[in-house]
């Protein structure tokens, strides 16, 4: 693989970005459209030359639901579905994504998606910093900023610097998730690498990498530098070198020269140590910091492009359900995107509006190719997803699924829908109470697959049966049971579940459910409301 | 008679020998600095603990740990892991006999204070006495349970003669130490030390600790028993060392030293046979050596031994303690009134 | 650029089956569920011949010692207090605290020259799970969920993959991961009871009702998929699904009390017995892999002691296991395996312990496929280095695999890069193959 040669690796990224489209007579898209036409743009172009007709638009029903999903987090009420559906104003999506877009609840769900990103497991420490960020519409940029070289004065693991701070035990790890989250690079894939040359390289890379973070260490709560210390590692002939620090794109640090300090510094510099962390106070900044220099080497040089485009392709990724270039941590020349010209538009648009993550949602979500159904009707083959002639189907992150859930199985009168404060009160509780049940489900990875203790927990667990199926007033089952007309019944079961209207082949199935069951009308209730709630299209994102 | 006082706080260390084996079991000739050890390797050792160069002298014969050891007269009794006792001539080092005493392993031995008896005790949970003179079997005392309450093979770890001869303890796995009469073989007490024992039924369900020295008071009236304290982790000897002592007729506990300082079994227990101390001794990774006084209930000194203590033996005049363990030999003494430094 | 190996798609019927069942689920195979349906279609049924294989796992968590198991050292300085005895095997003594397998090794093979190198609990038992080390960015899967794949059924009405891990202690250590097989090959992992979660109806839940509902909700879910096919995540949502009632049925299978008292006396009163028991009801019904985990055997202190309460009762478990087996006829069809994250030090420490020790220690081949009373490799006399026939995780998983009958160098496919069972290279050890 030629990727880790550095030189080439810069040449070839030139070659793709800039003279090829320069060859072929076809310029980057002028930097004043809007994204969303942007996208469409150049998706059709590659549509029309594959000679590929792409999908219908999604109906109404489907782009409340998705949009709702993709921005709030959650499914459509009953009412809101119903509303929606009644609407006519002609730009009805764009007024539905602007509003939701201001709602708190847009911060709130990014908030979860960044921080599944940013954090891998489930902790929490970076929520409230998430939360802030977007709030308060902070860039992108200075989010990595304040990530990896933000105020150490603060405690570590109560801001943005705990990115850093909880991985101190095991620097290979910090490099490897800095490489692979924030650009798009996994620099751990050794095994990829046959020629001798570039395990050399390699090395390189890595330890180039590690260097901007090797002289960061924890003191009690707060996180420091030292100034002097260098990562080692063997060349290939077997000589110990001291590593540079060096990006990614081959770019070499040069730093001033440093000393290591005699024992009697240590022993000072230990002392002070332990009186700062008995004193619970920060560190002084070092003389000079390496972090600084990542920051400096991603923000404000050439090299730019690493940080735009990884949060360009993993936002498409989570939209469209495939990335421009895929897999996510595979972002290299021998990988190409499947649109290089419209991830390079996208990129370039990112960082001249401040890497405004909201404004890249909006313009995602506006575009045609969002909108298309996820629903292939056809005799042609199936396009491949990387196409975006139909729309991907994507499992709900296991916070969208129980919050859905939770929703679906509330009665449409419980939603305080006049008084849209209240309403949105009511959301969030929903919110937090379904932070339970989404411990029991997992986080969507790359071919994702539901596993049967799920489909198990479904069909046996009483505690699902209490939750969502209770008999009360505030919840559908308890809303179905005074409805005495069967057609009405399952209508409303429909809307409040699907968000949509029934098929009459599902109305017919639905009705005759019930009709079999007059002994025990309300069990058929529950158990028509169940498999509403564990139907394939309730638990994904179409 | 009266003992001079001996005070443990002037204990220190006179010689200390290192060894590349584990020594489990001690015991001197008389009151001299000639001492037998038990090892890892399975041989027997002789050697004057106190010489300049000890020149320990091998006996071969026992397949395994040599856990006990007991000397009377011209007999050197052992006892091994392998099961057996080995009588030895103490003068020549030469087998006497070898009897086949248990199917599992011997844990301990004791001797009578006449000299006339040694008990064994091992993990087929029976103790039995034997004449020294000719290796008859005297008596076997069965009543430990071969099974924990947890359905895992028990030990039976130690015992202890009165210093009348009249009584034998013995103390297993599960924190139960039993009173025999010598004569009938007759239990007529009953201790629970559950703390010593340890079972884990969640983390990693197995146990731990055991009561591993037991020992009567000079007027018999008091049983002393030791192990270690509540394990969280039984991956390690991480709690700290127990003691109880019980009026072991009434069953009531008089003393129970829960530790403070040292973690790990507590391997071996000696009364001073007028009371003016209980010695304490043994280790986890590392070891202690403890004095505990039983009147004011605390204790009187101790300190971190080199290794971790499996066995000690104390000379007649209660001021010298040769302690056997884990890689040392090592010597302690104390002044008294009337011996010199 | 590594370019992809091919293999031939076309051709015998057998790869086009392996291909579709990876690529589509159950989808592939829909509606067959072995049975008639199967012995129709004569490729199918030679299949499920070929798959009615199983294997136990005995994971040894924490780290079991060799030197009081399968290789003792007696009389060494290494050895510790316990002997050695004679087997059923000429010139092989195992540690007398084993008497029972000492007795019928005929159809065991003890491997004693194992060098992992990783002596931390978490980095061993990934690789003793996996059989390579582990990728950041390719998440493989561990020998269960292989295990499911290759000698499971596409509609299985019993659990493919079953996991027993009572003790609180390393059980995060233990990996039971499908990785891009996907959560279809997914454990039951089973800590607090030994019947999995959510496998009995609630009560006012009628049968009927149970059964209709969830063909109600499959109604509606395959108008969803209409158009929808290629989806691997929804396709496997249905599948989840549509394996519950079966699964349901078989929640009998991990009951021990529909055992006779005299079986359950038999494997004895401890846990560990009675999930081995389990264990050979769910291989007898067909469950390609259990792994029954006896947790912790770390003795960093007290080794001796607490060895003596675990060895004692492997050797009674899993004697009566093997007897058990063998009397079923299911003994040459099933593989039970001993093996742990790595094995203890020969060095003994003050608390009369042995620490983690990775450099040369044993596991135990028995049964499906195996040479009987061999024993491969030897360490040197203190059993600190392997002196002979040194093998990694790679070579002992090819020849489990081998020993089952599958190929340990096939490929499965993550996307258009394939990925071999094994490490290119990595070969069988013959000598422990029957």
């Amino acid at each position: 693989m030629t990727r880790c040669r550095p030189r080439e690796l810069a040449f070839t990224l030139l070659f793709f970005s800039v003279i090829t489209p320069l060859l072929c007579g076809d310029e980057l898209l002028p930097a004043d459209r809007p994204i969303a036409e942007a996208v469409d743009h150049y998706i059709d172009l590659q549509l029309a030359g594959a000679s590929i007709t792409p999908a219908a638009e999604a109906t109404n029903a489907t782009l409340l639901r998705r949009t709702m999903l993709d921005l709030a987090g959650r499914v459509p009420t009953a009412a809101e579905a119903q509303q929606y559906a009644a609407g006519t104003s002609e730009n009805k999506r764009r007024e539905l994504v602007d509003r939701l877009l201001n709602d708190d609840a847009f911060i709130r769900h990014t908030a979860s998606e960044l921080n599944t990103l940013l954090s891998g497991d489930r902790s929490e420490e970076l929520r409230p910093y998430l939360v802030d960020s977007l709030t308060s519409g902070k860039g992108w940029d200075q989010m990595f900023r304040e990530m990896i070289n933000g105020d150490n004065s603060q405690e570590a693991s109560k801001g943005p610097t705990s990115f850093v701070f909880r991985r101190l035990n095991d620097l290979d790890k910090l490099t490897n998730v800095t490489s692979a989250i924030f650009f798009g690079i996994n620099i751990s894939c050794a095994k990829c690498h046959d020629h001798p040359l570039v395990e050399e390289w390699t090395q390189a890379h890595f330890f180039g990498m590690k260097s901007f973070f090797n002289r960061s260490f924890g003191n009690g709560d707060f996180l420091g530098e030292r100034d002097y210390g260098a990562v080692q590692f063997k060349t290939t002939e077997g000589e110990n070198q001291d590593a540079r620090m060096m990006f990614l794109s081959g770019s070499v640090i040069d730093e001033p020269t440093w000393k290591s300090p005699n024992a009697e510094q240590q022993n000072a510099a230990k002392k002070q140590l332990e009186q700062l962390k008995k004193d619970k106070k920060p560190l002084p900044a070092p003389s000079y910091s390496r972090r600084e220099q990542l920051v400096k080497v991603v923000l404000e040089t050439d090299d730019q492009h690493y940080l735009a485009r990884s949060i360009v392709n993993r936002t498409w990724h989570r939209l469209m359900g495939v990335g421009l270039v895929m897999p996510l941590d595979q972002m290299h020349p021998e990988n190409p995107a499947s649109h290089p010209r419209l991830l390079d538009w996208l990129a370039r648009d990112f960082v001249e509006h401040g890497y405004d993550l909201k404004r890249l949602v909006r313009g995602l979500m506006l575009s045609r190719a969002y909108g298309r159904t996820s629903h292939w009707e056809s005799d042609a083959a199936r396009p491949a997803a990387s196409r975006f002639a139909v729309a991907s189907v994507r499992t709900l992150t296991p916070k969208q699924y129980a919050t859905s859930l939770r929703i679906a199985s509330r009665s449409a009168g419980y939603w305080k829908n006049e008084n849209r404060e209240e309403l949105l009160k009511q959301i969030a509780a929903e919110e937090s109470a379904a932070a339970e049940m989404a411990s029991k489900f997992e986080q969507p990875g790359e071919d994702f697959q539901v596993s049967v203790g799920e489909a198990l927990m479904f069909n046996n667990s009483a505690d699902i049966q209490n939750k969502l199926l209770a008999e009360d007033g505030s919840m559908l089952v308890g809303q179905l049971k005074a409805v005495t007309d069967d057609r009405q019944l399952v209508d409303e079961a429909s809307w409040n579940v699907l968000g949509r209207p029934l098929a009459d082949e599902e109305r017919q199935l639905m009705m005759q459910y019930v009709a079999n069951r007059k002994d025990r009308r309300n069990a058929a209730i529950q158990q028509l409301v169940w498999a509403l709630l564990t139907s394939g299209e309730f638990r994904f994102n179409y | 008679m009266m003992m001079s006082q001996v005070d443990p706080k002037t204990l220190k260390i006179e010689k200390e020998i290192s060894r590349s084996d584990i020594l489990l079991s001690v015991t001197s000739v008389g009151d001299s600095s000639r001492v037998f050890v038990g090892s890892s390797d399975a041989r027997i050792y002789e050697l004057d603990a106190m010489a300049e160069k000890p020149e320990p002298q091998a006996m071969e014969g026992h397949q395994s740990y040599v856990t006990g050891l007991v000397q009377t007269g011209e007999l050197l009794i052992s006892g091994s892991f392998d099961g057996s006792l080995i009588w030895w001539n103490v003068e020549t080092r030469e087998q006497v006999r070898s009897v086949k005493a248990h199917k599992k392993w011997i844990r301990q031995l004791a001797i009578s204070p006449d000299g006339k008896l040694v008990a064994s005790v091992a993990d087929d949970m029976v103790c039995r006495i034997w004449k020294t003179a000719n290796g008859r079997l005297v008596r076997e005392l069965k009543g430990h349970a071969e099974k924990t309450p947890h359905h895992f093979p028990s030990m039976l770890y130690a015992c202890s003669f009165s210093s009348d001869g009249e009584l034998l303890a013995t103390a297993d796995k599960t924190g139960q130490t039993v009173v025999w009469t010598v004569k009938k073989g007759k239990q007529l007490a009953q201790i629970e030390t559950p703390i010593m024992y340890t079972w884990d039924p969640k983390q990693r369900i197995h146990s731990i600790g055991g009561v591993r020295s037991v020992a009567f008071s000079a007027d018999n009236s008091l049983l002393a028993v030791g192990g270690t304290g509540t394990i969280n982790n039984i991956d390690h000897l991480e709690a700290l060392s127990r003691v109880e002592i019980f009026d072991w007729e009434s069953g009531e506990q008089t003393h129970e030293f829960a530790g403070d300082t040292y973690k790990g079994l507590v391997e071996q227990l000696v009364f001073h046979p007028e009371n003016q101390w209980l010695l304490a001794a043994g280790g986890d990774h590392n070891g202690f050596i403890k004095f505990y006084d039983l009147n004011e209930k605390k204790i009187i000194k101790q300190d971190k031994a080199p290794m971790h203590i499996h066995d000690l033996v104390v000379n007649e005049a209660y001021d010298t303690i040769y302690a056997v363990g884990h890689g040392k030999l090592v010597v302690w003494k104390m002044q008294s009134e009337a011996s010199e430094v | 650029m590594v370019k992809p190996r091919r293999t031939s798609f076309c051709g015998s019927p057998e790869h086009d089956i392996n291909r579709r069942r990876f690529l589509g689920g159950a989808t592939a195979l829909a509606g067959i569920s072995g049975g008639l349906h199967a012995l129709r279609h004569p490729v199918l049924a030679d299949e499920l011949k070929k798959q009615q294989k199983r294997v136990i796992l005995l994971w040894l968590a924490g780290g079991a010692s060799q030197l009081e198991t399968w290789d003792p050292k007696p009389g060494r300085p290494t050895g510790g207090p316990f002997r050695s005895i004679q087997t059923s095997t000429a010139g092989l003594q195992i540690s007398e605290l084993m008497p029972k397998m000492a007795s019928r090794l005929q159809d065991t093979a003890i491997i004693r020259s194992l060098n992992t190198r990783i002596g931390d609990h978490g980095g061993g038992s990934i690789l003793m799970h996996l059989g390579r080390r582990d990728e950041p960015n390719l998440s493989y899967p561990d020998l269960g969920s292989v295990m499911a794949r290759e000698l499971g059924q596409a509609d299985s009405t019993v659990p493919d993959y079953v996991t027993f891990y009572t003790a609180t202690e390393g059980r995060g250590n233990a990996v039971g991961r499908p990785g891009f097989l996907g959560a279809r090959y997914a454990p039951m992992f089973l800590t607090t009871s030994n019947k999995p979660e959510d496998i009995e109806r609630i009560a006012n839940l009628s049968e009927i009702d149970h059964k209709q509902r969830g063909d109600l909700r499959q109604l509606l879910s395959d108008r969803f998929t209409r158009g929808r096919e290629t989806s691997r995540a929804l396709d496997s949502h249905n599948v989840a699904y549509r394996r519950v009632r079966g699964l349901m049925a078989s929640d009998t299978l991990f009951d021990v009390e529909q055992e006779p008292q005299k079986m359950r006396d038999r494997y004895g009163p401890t846990l560990f017995g009675q999930q081995c028991l389990i264990a050979r009801r769910l291989a007898e019904a067909g469950t390609p892999f259990v792994k029954v985990s006896r947790a912790w055997w770390d003795s960093h202190g007290q080794n001796f002691e607490t060895h003596l309460e675990l060895v004692t009762e492997l050797d009674h478990v899993m004697s009566t296991l093997l007897d058990d087996l063998k009397e079923r006829g299911l003994l040459e069809s099933t593989l039970v395996i001993t093996m742990a994250e790595f094995g203890r030090t020969p060095k003994i420490n003050g608390s009369l312990g042995r620490d983690h020790f990775a450099n040369a220690w044993s596991a135990s081949l028995s049964g499906c496929g195996v040479q009987g009373g061999s024993v491969y490799g030897k360490t040197d006399e203190d059993g600190q280095t392997v002196a002979d026939g040194e093998i990694g995780a790679a070579r002992m998983f090819a020849t489990i695999y081998k020993a089952l009958g599958i190929d340990p160098h096939k490929d499965y496919y993550v996307g258009a890069r394939p990925v071999p069972l094994t490490d290119p290279g990595t070969t069988v050890v013959d000598e422990l193959l029957a």
